[in-house]
């Protein structure tokens, strides 16, 4: 809902001509609130078409278009109508920046500001070398595209994976097993592996009571297993008496 | 050729426990008992009571090699230390 009162409002503003924007960031230089506002409501479209590139990056869009808004803001408080280029040219980078700040900002895993801008770049360079030779560019290729050390690009490849939650189902809402269903318990003990031991056991147990008194006293004094300890009866036979 | 303490061949001596006897100690443990016995009789009732535990096993677990042979091997009487040793089994 919020996000279709918000192309409303955008869309209730006509685009401005060159001219028009030269003229209301004249009037904004001199103070005139009413000219700043005039500009940010008439680039409103612009700031909801760039948040609307990042949808697909598990952000709600009315997040992406609050971001986009406070970066169009910001390029319009930046804007030197002298340069000659056209408002929108300028704050596109702003209104980008700042989206991207923020879609990077909520991963779980923290990166400096320029750290993210090359993951950023790096994620673009394997999707475009993926689409063009349908194999994924190794990390020197990368880097010698990037022109940045293969290091640095090893270091950031490494770190950027994305963290998944353990709770939430494979693939997708309609997945009935969860990511943490399919880790291995290691404690566990495997089945075949008890029923193994369990017929090793009663295997061991049943030589056991067939041993002579004579060899069963020499096992358990080589073995040190004395009347002592509680394992002696886990000798079955312990009818031993000694002398013969 | 010295090697490292410890260090066990597939032909060496079996680890003994801490309480654990040697057959000379063995042989005057059951003289003492009355059944006069030397230390190469105690070794010999040691090994046929291996080699029946082992008979089962070498059924089981099909390596090819004779109840005789596992009987003997170091490995497998330290596995049998264990398992006889051990108070949590259920034997």
């Amino acid at each position: 809902m919020q996000q279709f009162k918000s192309y409303q409002q955008a869309t209730k503003h006509k685009l401005l001509t060159k001219e028009e924007e030269v003229d209301l960031a004249q009037k904004m230089e001199k103070g005139d609130k009413w000219a700043r506002e005039k500009l940010i409501t008439s680039n409103l479209r612009l700031a909801i078409s760039e948040a609307n590139k990042f949808r697909n990056s598990n952000v709600p869009m009315e997040d992406l278009i609050q971001e986009s808004h406070i970066g169009l803001i910001r390029a319009v408080d930046r804007f030197d109508w002298r340069r000659g280029f056209r408002f929108s040219t300028y704050a596109v980078w702003w209104i980008k920046q700042s989206v991207r700040r923020y879609v990077n900002g909520s991963s779980h895993v923290k990166f400096p500001s320029g750290s993210r801008n090359l993951i950023w770049k790096i994620n673009n360079v394997r999707r475009e070398y993926e689409k063009e030779f349908s194999v994924y560019p190794t990390n020197e290729e990368i880097a010698e595209i990037l022109g940045e050390p293969v290091n640095t690009v090893a270091n950031l490849r490494s770190g950027m994976q994305w963290p998944i939650n353990l709770d939430s189902p494979i693939g997708g809402e309609d997945g009935s097993r969860t990511f943490g269903e399919t880790i291995e318990d290691t404690d566990a003990k495997d089945p075949s592996e008890a029923l193994d031991q369990q017929k090793l056991l009663s295997l061991i147990h049943g030589v056991l009571e067939n041993l002579s008194p004579q060899e069963e006293r020499v096992l358990r004094l080589r073995f040190g297993i004395t009347e002592k300890e509680n394992n002696i009866q886990n000798f079955p036979s312990n009818q031993y008496k000694g002398v013969r | 050729m010295s090697m490292p303490k410890g260090t066990k061949f597939k032909s060496g001596y079996a680890t003994v426990t801490d309480q654990g006897l040697g057959y000379r100690e063995i042989a005057e443990v059951l003289t003492a008992e009355g059944y006069k016995m030397n230390h190469a009789t105690a070794r010999n009732y040691f090994l046929r009571a291996m080699e029946k535990l082992a008979s089962p096993m070498v059924k089981l677990v099909n390596t090819g090699r004779t109840a005789e042979d596992l009987a003997a091997d170091p490995q497998f009487q330290d596995a049998m230390i264990q398992i006889l040793s051990s108070k949590k089994r259920d034997v």
